[in-house]
């Protein structure tokens, strides 16, 4: 089996780790000898459930030791000592395969795109030939994260159980879950959710701020009120955790690439919060996934007032329609090999 | 050299120890920000083509090439016939034309790209006014330019252009991208 360096950086948010940590422990678990290398790997404390056979930490520049397959996470730029010793150990004669794992996207550019050559022209790697692999929503691309046994342990969740495990009261009413940058229909989420008995479960960072600072919550306060709603901000945890909450809601707010695949897993409805971009270039991000999951028309508004793109304006959308529609894109996405069996199929042929 | 963003259709650019023509670019925003840029080649010599992906500011080989000012004066099958102010024609093939003809009039000013003094391929500018003949009628009320619909050029090509436009506006289009930047 190919021994696979998998690189990182940790720039803002935790969403490229989030995604570098679930592949390199799904290719340890299938038997591959994987290291993760990142350059905030005290990060990965709080966000890794425990160990993984066959799979190591290491620094970011690797030490000496040139695996077959090196990833380069969303275009992190290995550091010039790897480089080189990739570039020595190709005129030594080794094959290395040499992977640019980018961004997921539902656009169309990423079928086209999805495992071309890119050839190094100049400096230490020179003549060496990288591979782009373009995680995707269709066979043509190369698809999407999904660990064995994920579906099976979805179907036997107990959602009781977990909660009250979490410490969290909760009556049976809807659920829903929050996980967000700080997206400018905050206010207006808060007002819809009133509207009748809701549990909020809301993950740490960014968006707990934001809610925090909205509705007058102090820091030390882990529930709060409003109404007929009850909030509860949950600590950081690790990825089964993550998904463990939404596996509870009926409805999921998830932001950033890795969280928005792991709510097609969980099957309820969603609303996706993409990074926002200059140009506003994610706009066409979220068209594309929503075209993808045949969203109908009030999740469609949700999002665009939800990613504050012009003339939008915010909707509470039908549950079970949210659902419905989710359910049937995941079964779709399902139906196509994970990205894994299709990364590792990738490099057996071009390594 | 290059970053990957700045070739253009019509450019040489070494990939391996080949020379090959740029006959299309593709730039496409990823995540965060980032982006790449796919690049459709022929070969100069062995007429074989392939296609690359880099990220967008990857370095590229490119090969300096003389260029000439030239116009477009007609089609000879297989060749497009372009001449200089000299009145010299210099024949390019139409499979190197690349995007080029998404945009080609008659009497159009383009850049005629030479390898060892052949004529190879035609670099365009940035960007090109081109007249609408057909569209959608025109809807007044979004004036975002960010709903669109479909419209032609003259010679076929497509664009997508703000649901305000009409046909026979002029339009000025960014060669890189093939999108629309505003109506003239």
């Amino acid at each position: 089996m190919p021994r696979w360096d998998v690189h990182c950086r940790v720039i803002d948010n935790h969403g490229d780790l989030g995604v570098s940590l679930r592949l390199a422990r799904e290719l340890a678990r299938r038997g591959h000898r994987v290291r993760l290398l990142c350059d905030r790997a005290a990060d990965l404390a709080w966000m890794s459930p425990g160990e993984t056979p066959g799979l190591s930490l290491a620094g970011f520049d690797g030490g000496e030791e040139v695996p077959d397959v090196v990833v380069e996470a969303f275009g992190c730029s290995l550091a010039p000592g790897r480089i080189r010793r990739i570039a020595e150990a190709g005129r030594a004669g080794r094959r290395v395969c040499w992977v640019n794992l980018e961004y997921l996207s539902a656009e169309s550019y990423v079928e086209r795109s999805h495992g071309l050559p890119s050839p190094v022209h100049g400096g230490q790697a020179q003549g060496i030939r990288r591979w782009f692999f373009f995680p995707g929503f269709t066979p043509a691309t190369g698809g999407l994260l999904r660990e064995s046994g994920l579906l099976a342990a979805r179907e036997g969740f107990d959602r009781a159980a977990w909660l009250a495990g979490a410490g969290v009261s909760w009556r049976g009413e809807r659920v829903v879950s929050l996980f967000c940058y700080e997206p400018p229909a905050l206010a207006e989420l808060l007002g819809a959710l009133q509207a009748e008995p809701t549990l909020l479960l809301v993950a740490a960072g960014r968006g707990a701020r934001a809610l925090r600072a909205l509705a007058g919550i102090p820091e030390a306060a882990i529930a709060a009120r409003r109404g007929s709603l009850q909030m509860h901000f949950l600590p950081h945890g690790d990825q089964d955790r993550f998904d463990r909450m939404l596996w509870c809601g009926d409805f999921n707010f998830v932001r950033g690439e890795d969280s928005l695949v792991r709510a097609l897993w969980a099957g309820s409805g969603l609303a996706w919060q993409a990074y926002p971009q200059e140009d506003g270039a994610h706009a066409a991000k979220i068209e594309a996934f929503l075209d993808w999951l045949d969203a109908p028309p009030g999740l469609r508004r949700l999002h665009a007032a939800w990613n504050g793109l012009p003339g939008a304006r915010f909707c509470w959308p039908d549950l079970e329609e949210c659902a419905r529609a989710v359910r049937a894109a995941r079964s779709r996405a399902l139906a196509q090999e994970d990205l894994v069996t299709r990364l590792e199929r990738f490099v057996a042929e071009n390594g | 050299m290059k970053t990957a963003q700045e070739i253009r259709a019509g450019n040489v650019v070494m990939h391996g120890k080949d020379p090959m023509i740029v006959l299309r670019t593709e730039y496409n925003r990823g995540g965060r920000n980032a982006a790449t840029v796919r690049l459709k080649l022929r070969g100069l010599l062995s007429n074989t083509g392939t296609e690359v992906v880099f990220r967008a500011d990857d370095k590229v080989d490119q090969i300096s090439l003389d260029h000439k000012d030239c116009t477009y004066s007609y089609f000879a099958d297989p060749m497009y016939v372009f001449m200089d102010a000299e009145y010299n024609q210099y024949e390019v093939e139409s499979g190197n034309m690349g995007d080029a003809l998404n945009y080609l009039e008659e009497g159009m000013p383009v850049e005629v790209v030479f390898y060892e003094g052949k004529a190879i391929s035609v670099e365009l500018p940035t960007s090109l006014e081109r007249e609408i003949i057909w569209t959608e009628p025109a809807v007044k009320g979004d004036t975002s330019g960010k709903v669109l619909k479909p419209a032609k050029l003259k010679t076929g090509f497509e664009v997508a252009v703000p649901i305000f436009v009409a046909q026979g506006d002029r339009i000025e289009i960014d060669t890189r991208t093939g999108e629309y930047r505003r109506r003239v």
